[in-house]
């Protein structure tokens, strides 16, 4: 019995779509459309977030070692700053290598060369270049290297330099995500209203329908059946379609975005949204026909029970 | 039997559209419900098939008081009536046959029983011819036989009729009283309303005149008499 009225609601929500095709076609636009402008807006999220972790990467707290400050020293300091959890990276340059990225950097200024050999020792002091997890924390950072723990080993700290571009970092940093969590907050709901209203406007049509349909003996969920089947349908190939459409734009633009975004990027491997889309897409499919088809199924029961009055 | 016991029905504070109605109709009974507009031919009806519930008084239903009916339990009244209506309310996306199997459908009735039962039906208001027909393609008298077959298709003890000749011409309206004619006999009660004094005085049946939300007259045999 259960079985041949699923049967018969499903039929009946088919052959809707089907005898409604330029109401379903509607529907079906609308709620692409939608749905291509929540992706487009969530891979922008996705996309911006990394540029700014990738900037914020690229701002570090360095400070230099005492003369001739010992190896073990250095371990001593770098691993006592490693511990910290505000603390995401830790490099050092010994005053070797720094003599030596000086004289690279000065190839074609042979009387750089010819000072250095003037002197007997090494004038560079070996450094360490500290990352933080967020920009906020460079402050704490260097407030803690400024202790007496650290007075025989660092000689100076560079933090007031790059002070003011950090504090501008961390305003920008700032304005950014709060605006996109407000673009965010504001489309969802957009989205929300623009879905929910497009399922209340389908079955508005169908008004005087429901209420034959109740004259002639179908309990609610008779009628309520083949309304919620159709959108959940409509719900689902919108999401197909939005996919299919924003794929290929994905796939076009990535190559651009990387090269624009991450050039010169040589900490790590720059971030490239095909790449992130390819490794997440049932994660973003799944939240989609979920949003989709929580909110086809919700708004068709809410705009239903106002036509299904005994 | 259908036993109305002081039933009133108040649409607003000021006017009753039913106030004391007091009525018994035996199981294959042919009654005219005869009244001006707004008298409260419509209002009785919809009584019945529970689209209204009564404001005061007892309806009772063979055996059933439909004066406490659940909300849950109003599909399963209607199953048991049939209802055809002036502006015939056919499923304008469902085809003849389509119409009249959805009234058996929503009733349970297997498949097979569907494709069984929906061509007698549709023999017995003669519109074999027209069984993929969709409503728009159908004349008024037509769009009315629809709504009578699709109204026949789970086997009612009732027939309701709420002026069904209203939107049609003479000839077309006697096609449709015949039919009514022919379904009263078949043991179905049958309730008219309508304003069609041709009809009522030919009919020589019962006939009860509404005036004013109150029942005036109760006649066997009766004319139409406002």
């Amino acid at each position: 019995m259960i079985g041949i009225s699923f049967y018969r609601v499903f039929k009946a929500a088919l052959q809707n779509q089907f005898r409604n095709i330029w109401l379903t076609l509607a529907t079906l636009v609308i709620m692409t459309i939608t749905l291509l402008i929540v992706q487009m807006l969530f891979f922008a999220n996705v996309f911006g977030l990394e540029v700014l972790n990738s900037i914020e990467k690229k701002v570090d707290l360095s400070a230099t070692f005492q003369d001739g400050i010992s190896q073990e020293k250095i371990n001593e300091v770098v691993k006592i700053i490693e511990n910290r959890n505000d603390v995401q990276n830790v490099k050092t340059i010994s005053s070797d290598e720094a003599l030596l990225i000086f004289k690279q950097r000065n190839l074609d200024k042979p009387f750089i060369e010819e000072s250095l050999k003037e002197l007997e020792e090494n004038p560079l002091p070996a450094s360490i270049f500290i990352v933080a997890t967020e920009p906020r924390f460079y402050e704490m950072i260097s407030k803690f290297l400024e202790t007496e723990r650290f007075s025989e080993s660092i000689d100076t700290i560079h933090y007031e330099d790059s002070k003011l571009v950090i504090d501008r970092l961390i305003s920008l940093i700032d304005t950014v995500k709060n605006t996109g969590f407000i673009i965010t907050i504001v489309f969802g709901m957009l989205v929300v209203l623009i879905m929910f209203n497009t399922v209340r406007l389908a079955i508005y049509s169908c008004r005087e329908e429901i209420d034959i349909m109740h004259l002639v003996g179908a309990s609610r969920w008779y009628i309520r059946g083949p309304f919620i089947i159709e959108s959940v349908l409509i719900a689902l190939i919108s999401v197909v379609i939005a996919s299919a459409i924003a794929f290929p734009i994905i796939k076009s633009i990535a190559p651009q975005l990387e090269s624009f975004f991450f050039e010169g990027h040589t900490q790590e491997a720059p971030f490239n949204l095909l790449q992130y889309v390819l490794s997440e897409w049932s994660t973003i499919i799944g939240l989609q026909v979920a949003v989709a088809v929580g909110l086809a199924v919700f708004s068709s029961v809410i705009a239903l029970q106002r036509y299904l009055k005994t | 039997m259908i036993i109305f016991s002081n039933i009133s029905k108040k649409y607003t504070k000021e006017g009753a559209a039913l106030n004391g109605v007091s009525l018994k109709i035996p199981t294959g009974d042919f009654v005219s419900i005869v009244g001006q507009s707004g008298a409260g031919k419509s209002t009785l009806l919809k009584l019945i098939s529970a689209e209204e519930k009564p404001s005061g008084g007892k309806l009772v239903i063979d055996g059933w008081d439909i004066t406490k009916i659940r909300k849950w339990q109003v599909p399963h009244l209607r199953r048991q009536i049939g209802v055809v209506f002036q502006d015939f309310k056919l499923l304008p996306k469902k085809s003849t046959f389509e119409n009249i199997a959805f009234a058996m459908e929503v009733g349970g009735a297997r498949t097979k029983e569907v494709r069984n039962t929906v061509p007698h039906i549709l023999k017995l208001v003669n519109l074999t011819d027209k069984a993929t027909s969709y409503p728009s393609e159908l004349s008024g008298g037509e769009r009315q036989r629809v709504a009578i077959a699709r109204a026949l298709a789970y086997k009612p003890q009732i027939l309701l009729a709420d002026e069904p000749t209203g939107n049609l011409d003479a000839l077309h309206s006697w096609d449709i009283v015949q039919l009514l004619i022919k379904i009263n006999k078949l043991g179905t009660t049958v309730l008219l309303a309508t304003h069609n004094n041709d009809i009522v005085n030919a009919l020589k049946k019962r006939v009860v005149t509404i005036n004013q939300g109150k029942i005036v007259l109760d006649k066997k045999g009766g004319t139409y008499k406002l």
